[in-house]
């Protein structure tokens, strides 16, 4: 009898705990629906907001290309009248050294393709072209004397940023990927010796297995940049000789 | 029988009543030891029905399922196999032929009641 009885609180006691365990798992499971539905709306929302930003974009890029058919509209009248031919000089040296304008002239074509090596550090980043592999080209460029720069179409202006932005790199506020093309005019011979001289860029990019291919060219065209350069903070000098004192 | 229906009963209700919730990451674990803990509930009321129960072979069966259980999902989990199907596969077998039992005993059970 006494056996029977602890029998029977033994099975109860296992219903119990059966009980409690499928409420506390139902309502667990509840609860992570309604957290992924969450999920899922929030989705929705971003999606919408991408989309509005992405007609936004588009509609200012627009804006843009009206308000650059109407400026030079303005700069061809300028030029036509009142005999401002230093004026416009001025405008067409300055636009062609901000970078605003088409420009063409003998340089180097640089091409960088990701690692093609087997991924044996396990790290895949370790294979790809980051942005410093491309600031560290760019730089060197520079210092080869390069005028005018592209990168994957895009003009690198004073202001323009290289930076990557999870798998892809941002310039100018722009995504481009790998293949990267870099457009530079200047001096072929430096150029591409300052790229490939050992120890340079281009060695130590191969180390990896980075694919960095450097083409001398007697015409490349790089195309102006065509946004627009904020200089909302900007306001220049009004007593020159106390310019330095900031810095 | 009715004990146990009330033991579930009280069960579910104590389970909704209380605060707490199970973390995604061991909902995998939880439903395992759920479906151990369904066998041996099933299991010890099927025993007692036939009146073949023991407490120690009840006991050591619902504790030792319901660790194989957790435990298969765990060692799955490290191998990327999920092995907590065959506590599903097992348990739901056994679920099922523990219940064909009680439905049995139950039915042709009237003169054997006084047993129970």
């Amino acid at each position: 009898m006494e056996k029977r009885k602890r029998g029977e609180l033994a099975v109860v006691a296992a219903f119990v705990l059966l009980g409690f365990l499928l409420a506390l798992q139902l309502k667990s499971v509840r609860l992570h629906t309604a957290v992924d539905a969450t999920s899922a709306s929030r989705l929705e929302t971003l999606q919408n907001l991408y989309n509005d930003l992405v007609n936004e974009r588009d509609g200012l890029a627009s804006q843009l290309a009206t308000a650059q058919s109407e400026l030079e509209e303005y700069r061809k009248a300028a030029a036509d009248g009142e005999g401002s031919e230093a004026l416009k000089q001025e405008v067409e040296y300055l636009s062609l050294v901000a970078g605003l304008t088409d420009v063409e002239g003998p340089g180097v074509m640089v091409i960088l393709r990701d690692s093609t090596a087997e991924n044996t550090t396990g790290d895949e980043a370790d294979y790809l072209i980051h942005d410093s592999d491309l600031l560290s080209v760019v730089n060197e460029l520079r210092d080869a004397g390069a005028q005018a720069l592209s990168l994957n179409g895009e003009r690198i202006l004073a202001t323009s940023e290289i930076r990557c932005a999870g798998s892809v790199v941002l310039i100018n506020g722009q995504r481009v990927t790998a293949p990267f093309i870099l457009y530079a005019i200047g001096d072929p011979t430096t150029l591409y010796n300052a790229l490939t001289m050992r120890g340079g860029v281009v060695d130590v990019l191969s180390q990896w297995k980075i694919q960095v291919d450097v083409t001398m060219s007697e015409k490349l065209l790089i195309e102006g940049y065509k946004g627009t350069v904020a200089t909302d903070y900007l306001s220049p000098a009004t007593q020159a000789d106390e310019g330095g004192e900031a810095g | 029988m009715k004990l146990e229906i009330i033991g579930l009963a009280v069960g579910l209700a104590l389970g909704f009543a209380c605060p707490w919730t199970v973390p995604a990451n061991l909902s995998l674990y939880m439903a395992a030891g759920l479906l151990a803990a369904l066998d041996s509930a099933l299991g010890g009321a099927r025993a007692r029905l036939k009146g073949q129960f023991k407490l120690g072979i009840f006991l050591s069966g619902a504790i030792g399922n319901a660790a194989i259980a957790v435990f298969l999902t765990w060692l799955g989990e490290k191998m990327g196999i999920p092995l907590y199907l065959a506590a599903v596969v097992v348990f739901g077998t056994r679920l099922f032929q523990n219940f064909a039992e009680i439905r049995r005993e139950l039915l042709t059970a009237g003169p054997k009641r006084d047993r129970i």
